[in-house]
């Protein structure tokens, strides 16, 4: 019997130590109260925007998923609804960020991302309520609402990565 | 005040540009979604029997002899509530004024629930 043998690479080392933190993010928000239910800052976001910018799109496509099977985990919501909302406003997320991130150089810097990425959030997360959760066009009443959060929290995550980025941490 | 300024002088033409197409795009659709039907007409039940239609653009009160006593109606051009009643909890008064299709006010012990109604229906989350 041949031993499988996974090397560990650089690469690994990186998605970990970005996960860990985006992890502590997402636990940390998870145990603020939100004013108004299904309105989340979205940290994290930070972290992921984080790494596409500084290292590449595919160690922040491992980072995302990862965060939301870890977090689901210790929360307990995994494969309840919850966590079906998280997987799809990151997978949209993450969707739109490939397709817009070449946008981010002279004119349009990380900000606009994190804009973009919170509405392709929210988005990927009203499909989801709308043809699983709640079968009913009523729920397109309260986009407004996540509408304006994700415009805010958006302006406000990029605000903090784009200063992060200018720190120039290299690890 | 300075680092504040400093920040606003760097932020980049395109981020101003998505700003301002993600707030005209809230504003756009929050003003389609948010835009509640207006009623055309009042409807009074009193128990089984219904007492008629009224429409909503006049001012006058509608005095209903129910079970228990007068309840009285104040139409008020477009608008809608419950004036006078000789239940004991006064939560029909309470409820104020209604003016969108669908809402409605409930007397239960003089048995009176009196509805807007338009032109076109709207969902009935209730029923539906």
């Amino acid at each position: 019997m041949t031993r499988s043998i996974i090397k560990i690479i650089n690469q690994d080392h990186k998605v970990a130590k970005l996960t860990a933190i985006a992890i502590a993010l997402s636990l940390i928000e998870f145990f603020f109260p939100s004013p108004i239910p299904g309105v989340k800052p979205g940290i994290a976001n930070i972290i992921i925007l984080f790494t596409i910018i500084k290292f590449d799109f595919v160690t922040a496509v491992w980072v995302s998923i990862i965060r939301v099977f870890i977090v689901s985990i210790i929360v307990g919501t995994f494969l309840g609804p919850t966590f079906f909302l998280s997987l799809a406003g990151s997978i949209f997320s993450l969707l739109f960020l490939f397709i817009f991130k070449g946008i981010n150089g002279k004119y349009f810097s990380v900000i606009s991302l994190s804009v973009i990425a919170a509405f392709a959030h929210i988005i990927g997360q009203l499909l989801i309520v709308r043809f699983w959760i709640i079968p009913h066009d009523g729920i397109f009443y309260l986009l407004p609402i996540f509408m304006i959060s994700a415009l805010f929290f958006g302006l406000v995550n990029g605000i903090v990565t784009r200063s992060l980025l200018n720190l120039n941490i290299n690890k | 005040m300075k680092k504040i300024l400093q920040f606003i002088s760097k932020i980049q033409i395109g981020d101003l540009f998505t700003i301002i197409i993600f707030i005209v795009l809230t504003t756009y659709l929050s003003s389609i979604l948010w835009n509640f039907p207006q009623g055309e007409y009042l409807k009074i039940d009193m128990g089984k029997q219904e007492i008629g239609s009224f429409s909503l653009n006049q001012n006058v009160t509608k005095v209903i002899e129910g079970p228990v006593g007068k309840t009285e109606v104040i139409i008020d051009s477009g608008k809608v509530r419950i004036s006078k009643s000789p239940c004991t909890k006064k939560y029909c008064i309470h409820q104020g004024w209604i003016n969108q299709i669908n809402q409605s006010i409930v007397c239960v012990p003089n048995q009176i629930y009196i509805s807007i109604i338009g032109n076109q229906t709207d969902y009935d989350s209730l029923n539906y």
